[in-house]
């Protein structure tokens, strides 16, 4: 990233070379470039992603700060949506599968996966917040929930489609499997037999998505952050990146490589709780 | 034994199947599972439904608790479970009967319990939603029917998950699943065709067991023809979908009816292989050959431990000789096959055809790997799906004869399929269009193209029905004859070992615990377990016994 041509103080206007000079020493930036990236490893050992150099006064870890709790409310919301209601329409279409109620929510789904973001967030609001004037358009406003739905609602829908997906797959497999048979074989009524037997195997595939996918969805959509205005964390790393904010597009890429090992980490133990085949000895 | 015969029958059936019909609607068009059978079951019997793959006798099975997938239509007939009419029947009423009047096991104890709960979880579930017992109720009762089916050390196994137990084990755990209502009706489809044949006799005695002390009928699907002279009271015989014969089983097996009976109790393996002479040339001598894998353990996989999978065996096998290894599963032999063809790294010497073949270079054995062959258990996995037979045949020829000209290559192939009674017509066509004793064939002709001293059968015949077999066995008695080949013929089947081979070993743990001449091994066994392994086997009886004169 250093060495590409530009630099964090570049403007309009050449800076006088004392000034540029007293720069780059105030930030470290005069020395070559492995001391830097040893003293920036150092630093991030003890939590200090270094100062920004667009925020002057700000540190990094005090703008990831700012803006990460909003995008974590709002990934949250809508992973938990994603989920709730990607687990139900997959089930539901495996359980039916084959007849219009399958093909109507696998066709929704793959239209929900197809659009892309940036097409579907301009729809929402101009269905709820210009055509029908039920939700703020955009903005922030100190984080109203009225505001907070939209986005919600444009970060959960291809969250649903994608889980509604794998799910119903992993369900019409574990339908056919043996042990399925022996349950029903028990007597036991067929919504037993779909939330006692088969839910929880076909729940393991979906369960390995979930991981990097919250992580990736918590960590703020840059393009829905753009679209709504939203202080979040996303829109920090692309003003970053164009700003040639070094250290905040860097610490943003390390805060979200830990969040994606965190994740990962939780889908494993949550592996090993519900499959007893996997639990170490 | 025999509770039910004629002259005792109870008045009314407790089950009772009249002129049924099952049929599959398919896209490419209808398929007729089931056509018109009859039977009756009373209490306390156990009636045997014996049939090949594909005649309809699991499906009749399922049929009877409605457990048959869609797309399938009950077209004609009835089944009645005492007066109760069960072929569409609604949800509710089946599912009183499902479990607790009626009680299913399966083939796969594998994949037939859950694999994300508890035994006693599941056998409980049971209990819980016919008896309406609490879980502390169900959890005492699960304990009591675990030391019924006699699970060792039930009280630590209740916690227990499948894959923990041993597959003997985990058709224990369904057996007291099966028993836990105290069912009138137990069907057992293929019980123990998964497991060895020690293993099998102990689960079939438990059930027999069991059957005495509750007083269930069974209804037992099987294709095993000696189990079920050894537990049946009555068969019905099934063949595409028909019922060809029943009666009780003594009268079935001493004077069949039909022809397709006395086909199927020919088609148990008979005759024997004379020895062959001591100074016939030496194609393999093996010498204290030793396998070992390493056990890992710990975060980086450091290795803790051998475990020594072949211990010390030493065999030789003379040209036209065949012998005959046979274990249970985990006896290493098929380990034993691999290590002796260097497919596997083991220790030892070992001699192919007068050279010493320990230590050579993959590069080196090419050259003496078309005269060692090897024709695998599964026909349907070692065939690769993505090549014409013809391919697959003649693969091996491009590999050890890269300079034969395509027409020559293709004549070769032909000859193959001939010699193993299949039409070189047919070389365009894919492995999935073949059935399974066809495609053993193709196995075998894609190893004699190479025109080898030596072959290696690894289970060649088990995953085929016993008709099958008993043609796939003779084949390869002729082409022995005919190309003068020496065999290794590895198997858990007593008989088609003792049908093939003039040399038999027997293998267990690792170690050989018996071998000599075939008869001798059978006619009297040294060893206490060759003996368990013979008896377990339930040996038909030689067919001179039967009057075998249908019309």
């Amino acid at each position: 990233m250093r060495m590409a041509p530009g630099g964090p103080f570049d403007g309009e206007r050449k800076l006088p070379p004392e000034i540029e000079a007293n720069l780059l020493a105030a930030y470290n930036m005069d020395q070559p470039l492995y001391l830097q990236y040893f003293d920036y490893l150092a630093g991030l050992l003890v939590g200090d992603f270094g100062p920004s150099f667009k925020y002057k006064d700000f540190t990094v870890t005090e703008l990831i700060w700012s803006g990460f709790p909003i995008s974590f409310e709002l990934g949250m919301w809508a992973m938990l949506i994603g989920i709730i209601f990607g687990i139900g329409f997959g089930c539901y279409a495996a359980l039916r599968q084959n007849t219009p109620g399958d093909y109507l929510v696998m066709s929704t789904a793959m239209a929900g996966i197809a659009i892309p973001n940036f097409v579907m967030a301009p729809i929402l609001t101009l269905v709820f917040g210009v055509m029908l004037g039920w939700l703020p358009a955009g903005g922030w406003n100190d984080g109203a929930w009225q505001n907070k739905v939209l986005p919600i609602l444009a970060l959960a829908l291809p969250q649903v489609a994608y889980i509604a997906r794998m799910t119903r797959g992993s369900m019409i497999e574990v339908m056919g499997a043996q042990f399925i048979r022996t349950a029903r074989a028990k007597g036991i009524s067929e919504r037993k037999v779909v939330t006692r037997h088969a839910l929880k195997s076909a729940l393991l595939p979906v369960i390995s998505y979930l991981g990097p996918a919250t992580a990736g969805v918590i960590t703020g959509s840059v393009v829905i952050e753009q679209i709504f205005g939203i202080p979040g964390i996303g829109r920090y790393f692309v003003q970053a990146a164009l700003n040639r904010d070094y250290t905040l597009v860097m610490g943003t890429v390390v805060f979200y490589g830990g969040l994606i090992i965190l994740f990962n980490l939780l889908v494993d133990l949550i592996y090993g709780w519900l499959d007893p085949q996997i639990r170490y000895e | 034994m025999n509770v039910h015969t004629s002259a005792t029958a109870p008045a009314l059936p407790i089950l009772t199947i009249d002129d049924l019909h099952i049929d599959f609607a398919l896209h490419t068009g209808t398929v007729q599972a089931v056509r018109g059978i009859s039977f009756e079951l009373y209490k306390g019997e156990t009636l045997a439904l014996v049939g090949e793959s594909g005649s309809g006798k699991s499906i009749t099975a399922q049929s009877i608790l409605q457990l048959l997938p869609e797309p399938v239509r009950y077209t004609q007939g009835s089944i009645q479970y005492q007066q109760q009419e069960l072929i569409g029947a609604s949800t509710t009423a089946i599912r009183k009967v499902r479990g607790d009047r009626i009680a299913m096991i399966f083939q796969e104890p594998m994949t037939s319990l859950n694999p994300l709960q508890s035994i006693e979880h599941q056998v409980a579930e049971v209990l819980i939603e016919h008896k309406g017992m609490t879980r502390r109720q169900a959890a005492a009762r699960v304990l009591e029917l675990f030391q019924l089916v006699e699970i060792p050390d039930p009280k630590r196994r209740l916690k227990a998950y499948p894959h923990e137990l041993s597959g003997g084990q985990r058709q224990r755990v369904m057996i007291a699943m099966a028993l836990a209502c105290e069912p009138d009706i137990l069907i057992a489809d293929e019980p123990t065709t998964a497991l060895d044949v020690t293993i099998q006799a102990q689960v079939m005695a438990l059930l027999k067991g069991l059957q005495h002390k509750f007083g269930m009928a069974i209804l037992f699907i099987t294709h095993d023809l000696g189990v079920v002279h050894q537990f049946a009271d009555r068969v019905c015989v099934m063949r595409k979908g028909q019922l060809v014969e029943q009666g009780i089983t003594e009268a079935v097996f001493s004077q069949p009816q039909h022809p397709y009976t006395c086909e199927l109790l020919d088609s148990e393996p008979s005759g024997n292989k004379p020895p062959v002479s001591q100074d016939a040339p030496v194609i393999l001598d093996a010498k204290q050959v030793q396998v070992e894998f390493p056990i890992r353990a710990g975060f980086l996989g450091r290795v803790v431990n051998q475990f020594r999978a072949v211990d010390g065996i030493s065999l030789t096998l003379r040209q036209g000789q065949t012998v005959g290894i046979v274990g249970e599963s985990g006896s290493g032999k098929s380990t034993l096959g691999k290590a002796l063809l260097k497919l596997l790294d083991g220790h030892g010497d070992i001699h192919f055809d007068g050279i010493q073949i320990d230590g050579l270079e993959p590069l080196a054995m090419r050259p003496l790997r078309r005269k060692m062959q090897v024709v695998f258990q599964d026909p349907f996995g070692s065939l690769s799906p993505r090549m014409t037979i013809g391919e697959i045949i003649a693969e091996g020829l491009k590999v050890h004869e890269p300079l034969m000209r395509p027409d020559q290559r293709d004549e070769a192939v032909c000859a193959a399929l001939e010699e193993v009674a299949i039409s070189p017509a047919s070389r365009n066509r894919y492995p999935h269009e073949f059935s399974g004793g066809q495609r053993q064939r193709i196995a075998i002709a894609r190893a004699m193209v190479l025109k080898p001293k030596f072959l290696l059968l690894d289970e060649p015949t088990s995953a085929l029905d016993r008709s099958v077999q008993v043609r796939v066995i003779e084949l390869l008695r002729e082409l022995q004859d005919k190309h003068k080949l020496t065999y290794l013929f590895i198997s858990h089947d007593l008989a088609v070992v003792r049908a093939l081979s003039d040399h038999v070993m027997v293998m267990r743990t690792g170690e050989v615990v018996e071998q000599g001449p075939t008869e001798e091994i059978f006619n009297c066994p040294q060893q206490a377990y060759t003996r368990e392994l013979i008896a377990a086997a339930c040996p038909l009886g030689s067919s001179a016994e039967r009057a075998c004169n249908p019309a």
